[in-house]
């Protein structure tokens, strides 16, 4: 196929944006700096005219020299002004399509298309293609093309595949964010950002409030109910301009993900690159019964944003979207008692060394408070340790086999036989002599590897051969 | 004593390991000693601290010449079945892994400077996860190479999709 260009209207985005103009921005300023902004209004105006002029330049530029030609084996982008710059990925490189629609992209009819092909070697920036500005039938039909191999095998007509809404995402859903962490974050950054600029302020145009009353408990009181309010909302708006009308379809071999209020964005999946899933559970959303789920997705960039299957949900939910894509491997067995003694070691550890620090201390300076810390610190041990303990399992089912850790965020790792790529188990000196031992199953997906803390040193080889294969038993005989 | 989680693979590294290892540790002994001999020249230490740093560091140059290399060498072993490759590495600590042929991508062969001098080698085995990587360390170089060479050959053989 031959080169074509991207749409000629992204050049009014990208003059809007200064997307390319970006970098001579200091230059400009810098000339502003040095003549003086004396002139008055007129050399604003002109000031701004001009780098508009420049942006619009440099867009044009930019949009006739960038082409991209889907051929039959492989998709070319050429860009550069002066330095040419040609990549080239091959079409079974290719493990994923995202389209994207930022609001001004909307506004003029386009979209954005990313191109994940993970190398393996080059990490970043290089591991996607980036094609900007494609009206969206174009877009689709790139899409559809990038992706068709998969179907290429069977020489039937390529029937219009068939679209299986899986599920939809319910607004209520959006009122557990404020127990989840990362959308906590949302309105505390923004606090963050607006203090800072109100510090940049002259102060002239600062009010002048005076200073709080803080002996006066309605003040106190009022500020409390104000934050709470204030984080409340932000992580609930927060995560609604992130996940506004999530929806997941099966659609032929893949799973499409549409998400996004301001941008939005459609990501696909190859059902048949996924390995396992995750369901993960903070502490918050442990106590509401909600949970996340995320693909584990081979040779898949920025896997934890494109791989939710479910960002934030009821419990059920999560796993019934996981138990479409691996089979539940049945009930988690618990870890020995070797296991929870070393829970329990490790939670109450910090509290008695400062229990031993500070007997010395009291002794020396009278410091009483000191220990009495470190009782308290060990005594919030014991449940720690015990919850910890209890969120450990591991099983092998005839299909699958599924890990469970983590106590802030409890992680519940599913997934196929066919996802290890090796095993690895660890014991220390300490383990060794508990009949302990932590084994790893390599995963070409997701964080690389999963573990089970602690299992029962005779139980190491059958839980691997059961989960993995034959080979397995390489490890008992 | 309990059992051990995974039966140790058939073979040893090379004897001569032993000795590379107790030059790694004489090494590290002596930047040890060269920033203890620099901070007692050159920072008013109490009388006790003055003792006990030196003492510690005899006591590692100890532990890393005379001891530390024979227990590597006791646990290290390694072993290429018709399936799989499988180590064990360490000391107090022990990890055992193993990877099946079919799933490797990458075979490497690496040859430090100390080894070149100690005519050793050390084979690398890939795989699509950062933690399925096995490590042979200090095979005699001729073994190192034939090994990685055989390996790369059957894994291009039988390789499925090896994600």
């Amino acid at each position: 196929m031959s080169p074509s260009r991207t749409s000629w209207r992204i050049v009014l985005v990208h003059t809007i944006t200064f997307k390319q103009a970006r970098q001579w921005v200091p230059v400009v300023l810098g000339i502003g700096a040095l003549r003086g902004l004396t002139d008055g209004p007129w050399a604003v105006v002109a000031l701004v005219a001009g780098i508009t002029a420049v942006s619009l330049a440099t867009a044009v530029l930019a949009w006739w020299r960038t082409t991209y030609a889907d051929g039959g084996t492989s998709v070319v982008v050429t860009r550069g002004l002066l330095s040419r710059s040609v990549r080239t990925v091959p079409l079974d490189r290719v493990r994923g399509v995202e389209v994207e629609a930022p609001p001004l992209h909307r506004l003029f009819g386009l979209v954005r298309v990313r191109v994940d092909a993970a190398a393996g070697a080059v990490q970043g920036a290089d591991e996607e293609l980036v094609v900007d500005g494609l009206p969206r039938a174009e877009a689709d039909r790139l899409r559809a093309h990038l992706l068709a191999r998969r179907s290429a095998p069977t020489p039937e007509a390529p029937a219009e595949p068939v679209e299986q809404e899986l599920f939809r995402f319910d607004d209520r859903w959006l009122l557990y964010a404020p127990l989840v962490g990362s959308y906590l974050a949302v309105p505390l950054a923004a606090v963050g950002a607006l203090l800072r600029l109100a510090d940049e302020l002259p102060r002239r145009w600062r009010p002048d409030l005076g200073r709080p009353d803080l002996t006066d408990t309605a003040v106190v009181a009022g500020a409390l109910v104000a934050v709470v309010v204030v984080l409340v909302v932000g992580s609930v708006v927060g995560s609604a301009v992130v996940n506004w009308r999530f929806r997941l379809t099966r659609r032929g071999g893949s799973l499409v993900a549409v998400r996004g209020l301001v941008t939005r964005r459609h990501t696909e999946l190859e059902v048949d690159r996924i390995r396992g899933c995750t369901v993960s559970e903070g502490l918050g959303m442990r106590w509401v019964r909600a949970a996340r789920a995320t693909a584990l997705v081979t040779g898949l960039g920025d896997a934890a944003r494109r791989g939710q299957l479910l960002p934030l949900g009821p419990r059920d939910q999560a796993w019934s979207v996981t138990r479409l894509l691996v089979e539940d491997p049945g009930p988690l067995r618990a870890h020995p008692p070797a296991a929870r003694r070393r829970r329990l070691v490790r939670s109450c550890a910090p509290g008695v060394v400062l229990v031993l620090a500070g007997a010395v201390l009291t002794a020396t300076a009278g410091w009483w408070w000191v220990p009495a810390a470190g009782v308290v610190l060990a005594g919030l041990g014991v449940p720690l340790g015990l919850g910890r303990y209890a969120d450990l399992g591991h099983v092998a089912g005839p299909r699958s086999f599924s890990l469970r850790s983590g106590w802030l965020v409890r992680e519940q790792v599913v997934l196929q036989r066919r996802a290890v790529v090796g095993w690895q188990v660890q014991q220390s000196f300490f383990q060794r002599r508990q009949g302990v031992a932590t084994v790893v199953a390599a995963v070409g997906a997701g964080a690389g590897g999963y573990q089970a803390l602690d299992i029962g040193a005779a139980d190491v080889a059958p839980f691997a051969e059961a989960a993995s294969g034959p080979w397995a038993g390489a490890l008992a005989r | 004593m309990h059992p051990d989680p995974a039966r140790s693979p058939a073979w040893t590294p090379s004897r001569d390991a032993i000795g590379l290892w107790a030059v790694e540790g004489a090494v590290g002994t002596l930047v040890l000693a060269l920033v203890v001999t620099g901070l007692e020249v050159f920072l008013p230490l109490p009388t006790w601290l003055a003792v006990l740093l030196p003492a510690l560091v005899m006591a590692e140059g100890v532990v890393a010449i005379g001891v530390r290399p024979r227990l590597r060498y006791r646990v290290h072993r390694w072993e290429v079945t018709a399936e799989a490759v499988y180590t064990r590495t360490g000391w107090l600590s022990r990890t055992w892994t193993l990877v099946p042929v079919t799933r490797i991508q990458t075979v490497d062969v690496t040859r430090g400077a100390l080894q070149q001098l100690f005519g050793l080698a050390s084979v690398a085995v890939l795989t699509a996860s950062s933690q399925g990587t096995v490590r042979i360390p200090h095979l005699d170089a001729e073994v190192a190479a034939r090994v990685a060479e055989d390996l790369a050959h059957r894994a291009e053989l039988v390789r499925d999709e090896a994600t």
